[in-house]
């Protein structure tokens, strides 16, 4: 090497492991064949999906905090969200995915959740 | 035959040295105006990209530097004609200019800082229990119950995200004030909490390297992976996008690439 490098680290095999990770999230290209194209359209739609729902229960969470809530309000909130996710578990569970495969990478911006 | 491609650099003039490329070929620079993109060829027949390309590409990258200003290629950018390539300098010219300038005398430095983060979430469920909360949601039906738990989920995490921000402020403090430019990537898992790259002028390199010496001693839980100097891989910035001619710099134009190329093996990070 030509420049003046120093590469430095007391846990190296920490850090192999940590950028795998982050490496393996998601797969580099869209592998789009016959036989998966189901399951590839289905993880788009759900990943919109939860997005959606997770952002509604971070509004709702927000909202309790902020006490603006009633009982009821809180009553009914509780069992949609309950149902949503439920929802969501009973399709992953069909389409075989699972939560960390819902996830959409958008270049600079990183990941979508 | 093919065109790789390593970097466009402020000279449209010929190499003064020879330099071998990616299979023994020689570099070679192509000019446009008074710039130049440095490149071999590249043979068809190439279907297996070893880690081995991956090192070459980087020598190569950090050999040109010795003469030039780089705006280094990603590894893998491949052309199939030397018009394609001077059709994106053709583009992207007043980019690489004002890249070029920008990156002057530069270079970078890779800071990476694994936290505990199952310790420091624990800290936080220790702490959210002994608190007395203003919210109070009873467990009166399953609903309640599940939002009482989504809502402690939601506080834990709050404050794991704040105490993230705090860690990330208080590493970043040592080198910000040394850096030209930063790009930080907080939390890409739960335990890498900061994957910063640090633009910094060539004339600071020991100050840098001395901030980080102050940094890894002083006590805490944090482990540290610093590295540098690099090429400016990081802080190349274009404003043009143009997604037929988007050779340059992104994941897209690699992925695209690697698809045409028939390549078997993915692209690995240098």
């Amino acid at each position: 090497m030509t420049m003046n490098r120093t590469i430095e680290t007391d846990s190296q095999e920490a850090f192999i492991e940590e950028i795998e990770k982050v490496q393996d999230v998601l797969p580099k290209r869209i592998d789009a064949n016959p036989k998966n194209v189901e399951k590839g359209l289905a993880k788009l739609v759900l990943t919109l999906v939860e997005l959606i729902r997770k952002l509604l229960e971070k509004q709702a969470m927000r909202r309790i905090e902020g006490g603006s809530l009633s009982d009821e309000e809180i009553e009914r909130i509780g069992q949609t969200l309950m149902k949503l996710e439920n929802k969501m578990q009973e399709l992953k569970e069909i389409f075989g995915l699972k939560d960390e495969e819902l996830n959409l990478n958008l270049g600079p911006l990183g990941d979508l959740m | 035959m093919k065109i790789y491609a390593y970097g466009i650099i402020d000279s449209h003039n010929s190499l003064k040295e020879p330099i071998a490329g990616l299979e023994g070929k020689g570099i070679y620079n192509v000019s446009y105006r008074d710039i130049g993109i440095t490149v071999s060829e590249l043979n068809e027949e190439t279907k297996e990209i070893t880690d081995t390309y991956i090192l070459e590409h980087e020598r190569i990258v950090e050999r040109l530097m010795e003469d030039f200003t780089v705006l280094p290629m990603r590894f893998l950018t491949i052309f199939n004609t030397k018009e394609d390539i001077l059709s994106m300098a053709e583009l992207y010219y007043e980019d690489f200019k004002d890249n070029l300038a920008r990156l002057h005398n530069k270079v970078e430095f890779g800071m990476k800082v694994i936290w505990p983060a199952d310790t420091i979430k624990q800290r936080i469920i220790d702490v959210y229990h002994k608190t007395k909360h203003n919210v109070s949601i009873s467990t009166e039906s399953p609903a309640k119950t599940f939002v009482k738990e989504k809502f402690q989920e939601h506080i834990i995490e709050k404050e794991f995200q704040e105490e993230a921000n705090r860690c990330i402020a208080v590493v970043d403090d040592y080198f910000n004030k040394i850096a030209c430019e930063k790009k930080l990537k907080r939390l890409q898992t739960e335990n890498l909490l900061l994957n910063a790259s640090y633009l910094v002028d060539k004339q600071r390199q020991n100050d840098f390297k001395q901030a980080f010496e102050q940094l890894k001693n002083t006590p805490g839980d944090l482990k540290f992976l610093f590295s540098g100097s690099w090429p400016c891989y990081n802080f190349v910035t274009l404003t043009k996008k143009v997604a037929s001619f988007d050779y340059f710099n992104t994941e897209d134009m690699l992925n695209r690439l690697l698809a045409q190329q028939g390549f078997a093996k993915e692209r690995n990070a240098v």
